[in-house]
């Protein structure tokens, strides 16, 4: 755990010296991309940064791709990022990652996030293990596969894919979980405040 | 989202909130002193409506309404405009399409009274994520003579929308507000100011003189349109700092300037940067009238000027003209719109506009190396997943699909004819993909009933068209006439889902005013009755359990019987299929979920291959439901020969 924690100078620096820090975010309609996108950019706006996230999709609400951008640092930005630039993927259904690989910064430092769910139902050519980890392993020196199965057998609930991945990448970030479970009771209430805040403390507690 | 609404009216003054655009153009409108706001739900601008419907009562506006289609919607804020109110009206680009008659008139129209404004937010689509068509709404503006504002971020989309009340009060002329997608539904940091309690002119000026379309005073008024108000509206545009020079004294080495305006601003920020090429740049808040003594000046500084905006070259062939007229010199650059070719083009007519587009062209222009290699990456291809958007599980449309199909396969057989589908905009759209296919012609909103006439009146085939409760209310009735009067031979299937289900289940004149939170104060519409007094043939089929006999068996057979009766007739026929939309249903009543009989399933795939539901596939030879995603519904179980899926039968639905 520790080796991923980085120090506030880091991240003073990454987001002044480069304007901003760069999240794309993938996945599937319903999957609850966009109130993740409202609770982690909603922690950064109370820290004091400059928050832009902005979406990519038509029908996606009824299972279709997702894509989504969040940016923040010192000065507003675009909302969305030129090609080869991410800092970091994050894809909350596995083969969805292999849609915005695009965003990779070619140096192979964009932190891959990829959740293990598989939604493959109705789908003939789903991309196999072997292929996905060739692909990712050309793009990236930091793979993170993030078991979210598990905690969701667990839960038996499927819609707290992102806010486990909220919780695994909290330790990226230059924000401290106050900020993001404030957020997080504003967003859920009752036995879905409970569940969600437990999909977070096991997120947060991954390997 | 009550609460997130709410959060929009209750921001203190000086304070900063995360904003979607939509929602700070609410903030921006209370802001104004807005009295009235009225509406059709269109991706991307309906937020604006919801957060209205919200806030309501509480804000102190005098009326919000989500109308029956966006030309009433402009009708019914035209006429408060008149009166004295500051009045909002909300659509998505092809809305204004269906408003624009009403506009013309409203956009010559000049009220005396001290108060009246009028703003019209138009929010475009590039890229047609959730429309027909890919629209620029912008040559609109050359056609009504009006001004118009285009906001790049959530923060100018509140400040815009406060200066488009502004000139619109001050000119006496509606002001179109133009968004786009990447604008109106991105999310940032948003300062907020004052709230102004709205006011409406007590005593008010209804003159006909200025208010009633007609030769006897219009063509006055359109002199003052145009020679008046248009041109103190370019006075304001040549002095407004929404028109503004950035980085003015920046320089390059290729004598470049650009101009631009709304979200490819941001974009255009984001290429230079990767480039590290500095650049002024005009900055175009203000896209009609345009600043030409500006634009002029700006020109005159540069050997070549790059236009950049997404979709149409409206400001490019503006420019242009600007250029030519004025005598300047200057190499004006961008999608080079009068020659029509591709190869000439250094951004795209057609498509979302994104930094790396803008960076590609800055390459041509500069023959700049750029520090990565966007050809290299772009030019890098996986195996993705293409996923077809899907009905959400238990949706009422997946069984219409599947009972149609049934009936459709027998009536083909029977008749030896050809049978054409006509598909209309809703949720239904996506039975125009396989497993169902249903759809042979398709165009806008309402369209659906008189595209089935053009062929059946041409034609001995079937013809059937498909159209929501939704869009039926909205556009649809005036065609339906149009088939009963002309005796039109054809087959209309009107989805009753009691919602407009696709941008969210906001309410419609036939929705159950029980059921959503202004229903105290509406009137519902019988459908079935106002379908009954136009005389017209017309059949009912409810979605209900204890009716003897399964549900889509009755439906399929229905749909089979009345086909026949149309050809044979000669005569148009109606079936009103009433069946709530699952999103609204699931929020009132708890489902039980199916699960999959292991012993009794022989996997024969109907449920999965012929029935389409996301919660159903196969996994071990066997059907599996998806215990996350089943919603309930039960049509499953209906439609399995050998009772292989069980759950609740005890529920009603």
């Amino acid at each position: 755990m520790k080796k991923y924690v980085q120090t506030m100078q880091y991240w003073e620096e990454i987001t002044t010296n480069t304007n901003n820090y760069i999240i794309v975010i993938t996945g599937l309609g319903g999957q609850g991309l966009i109130r993740f996108l409202r609770i982690l950019g909603s922690s950064l706006v109370k820290k004091g940064y400059k928050v832009i996230t902005s979406e990519k999709h038509g029908l996606s609400q009824r299972g279709g791709n997702v894509t989504c951008f969040l940016r923040f640092g010192e000065k507003m930005v675009a909302p969305i990022p030129i090609i080869g630039s991410a800092d970091m993927i994050i894809a909350t259904e596995k083969a969805c990652i292999l849609d915005v690989l695009e965003y990779a910064k070619l140096d192979r430092s964009s932190k891959l996030i990829v959740a293990t769910y598989e939604k493959k139902s109705q789908i003939n050519d789903y991309p196999s293990e072997e292929y996905l980890l060739k692909v990712l392993n050309e793009i990236s020196d930091y793979i993170n596969f993030i078991p979210v199965m598990e905690i969701v057998a667990k839960f038996t609930n499927l819609k707290i894919i992102n806010t486990i991945i909220l919780g695994y990448i909290l330790r990226f970030l230059p924000i401290s979980e106050e900020f993001i479970n404030e957020s997080i009771n504003q967003h859920f209430a009752g036995d879905l405040l409970v569940l969600n805040q437990k999909a977070f403390e096991e997120g947060r507690d991954l390997k | 989202m009550r609460m997130e609404y709410l959060k929009i009216l209750k921001g203190k003054s000086g304070g900063e909130l995360f904003l979607l655009g939509n929602a700070a153009i609410a903030r921006g409108a209370l802001e104004s002193g807005i009295n009235v706001y009225t509406y059709y739900p269109g991706t991307p601008s309906s937020e604006v409506g919801e957060i209205f419907t919200i806030l309501f009562k509480e804000a102190g506006l005098n009326w919000v309404e989500s109308s029956v289609n966006e030309k009433i919607a402009i009708e019914v804020a035209g006429a408060a405009y008149a009166r004295g109110a500051k009045a909002m009206v909300g659509m998505k680009n092809v809305g204004l399409n269906v408003a624009s008659d009403a506009f013309f008139a409203l956009a010559t129209t000049h009220p005396k009274n001290k108060n009246s404004a009028i703003v019209v937010l138009v929010a475009d689509d590039p890229q047609q994520y959730s429309s027909a068509v890919e629209m620029d709404s912008r040559y609109y503006l050359k056609l009504l003579k009006i001004p118009a504002l285009e906001p790049s971020n959530p923060q100018e989309c509140l400040d815009y929308t406060k200066s488009a009340f502004e000139i619109s009060r001050e000119l006496k002329i509606p002001v179109i507000l133009r968004l786009v997608t990447m604008v109106a539904h991105a999310r940032s940091n948003v300062k907020l100011g004052e709230i102004i309690q709205p006011e409406i002119d007590e005593s008010f000026d209804l003159s006909p003189e200025v208010n009633v379309a007609s030769r006897l005073y219009f063509l006055d008024l359109k002199q003052d349109q145009i020679y008046n108000r248009m041109n103190r509206a370019l006075i304001i545009s040549e002095n407004s700092s929404l028109n503004r020079v950035e980085f003015e004294n920046e320089s390059n080495n290729f004598n470049l300037g650009i101009i631009t305006s709304g979200v490819s601003y941001s974009y255009v920020i984001e290429a230079l940067e990767f480039f590290n090429i500095k650049a002024p740049i005009l900055k175009l808040g203000f896209i009609n009238p345009l600043p030409e003594r500006r634009i002029v000046a700006f020109l005159k500084q540069f050997k070549k000027v790059f236009v950049v905006e997404e979709n149409d070259a409206y400001i490019e062939t503006e420019v242009l003209a600007i250029a030519q007229k004025n005598c300047v010199q200057t190499k004006i650059l961008g999608k080079d719109p009068f020659s029509y070719s591709k190869e000439s083009s250094l951004l795209n007519f057609v498509g979302e506009l994104n930094p790396t587009e803008i960076a590609l062209a800055l390459m041509k222009i500069t023959n700049l190396t750029p520090k990565i290699n966007l050809n290299q990456i772009k030019d890098k291809r996986y195996e993705t997943v293409r996923r077809r958007p899907v009905l959400c599980p238990g949706c009422p449309y997946g069984t219409i699909g599947y009972a149609l199909k049934k009936a459709v396969k027998k009536l083909k057989s029977d008749l030896g004819k050809e049978i054409y589908f006509y598909q209309d905009i809703g949720c239904y759209t996506l039975l125009s993909f396989p497993p169902y296919s249903f759809a042979n012609v398709k165009y806008c909103m309402g369209s659906s009933i008189a595209l089935a006439q053009g062929v059946a009146h041409t034609d001995d085939s079937l013809n059937i068209a498909i159209i929501g409760d939704g869009t039926f209310f909205h556009s649809g009735i005036p065609a339906l006439l149009n088939g009963i009067h002309n005796k039109a031979p054809i087959l209309v299937l009107i989805l009753d889902n009691g919602w407009i289900g696709m941008t969210g289940q906001q309410h419609h004149p036939g929705s159950d005013p029980r059921y959503y939170q202004e229903g105290s104060f509406k009137k519902q519409i019988d459908l079935g009755k106002f379908l009954q007094g136009t005389g017209a043939n017309i059949s009912i089929i409810k979605h209900q359990k204890r009716i003897e006999g399964k549900y889509s068996d009755r439906l399929s057979d229905l749909i089979y019987e009345k086909g026949h009766s149309v050809l044979e007739k000669r005569d148009i026929h109606v079936i009103v299929i009433e069946d709530e939309c699952t999103q609204k249903y699931i929020q009132r009543n708890t489902l039980e979920v199916r699960y999959i009989d292991g012993g009794q399933c022989t996997n024969c795939g109907i449920c999965y291959t012929q029935f389409y539901c996301p919660a159903l596939n196969e996994k071990d030879d066997r059907a599996q439901i998806n215990s996350n995603e089943c919603l309930g519904c039960g049509i499953c179980e209906e439609i399995c020969p050998n009772n292989a899926i069980l759950g609740g039968d005890n529920n009603e639905y």
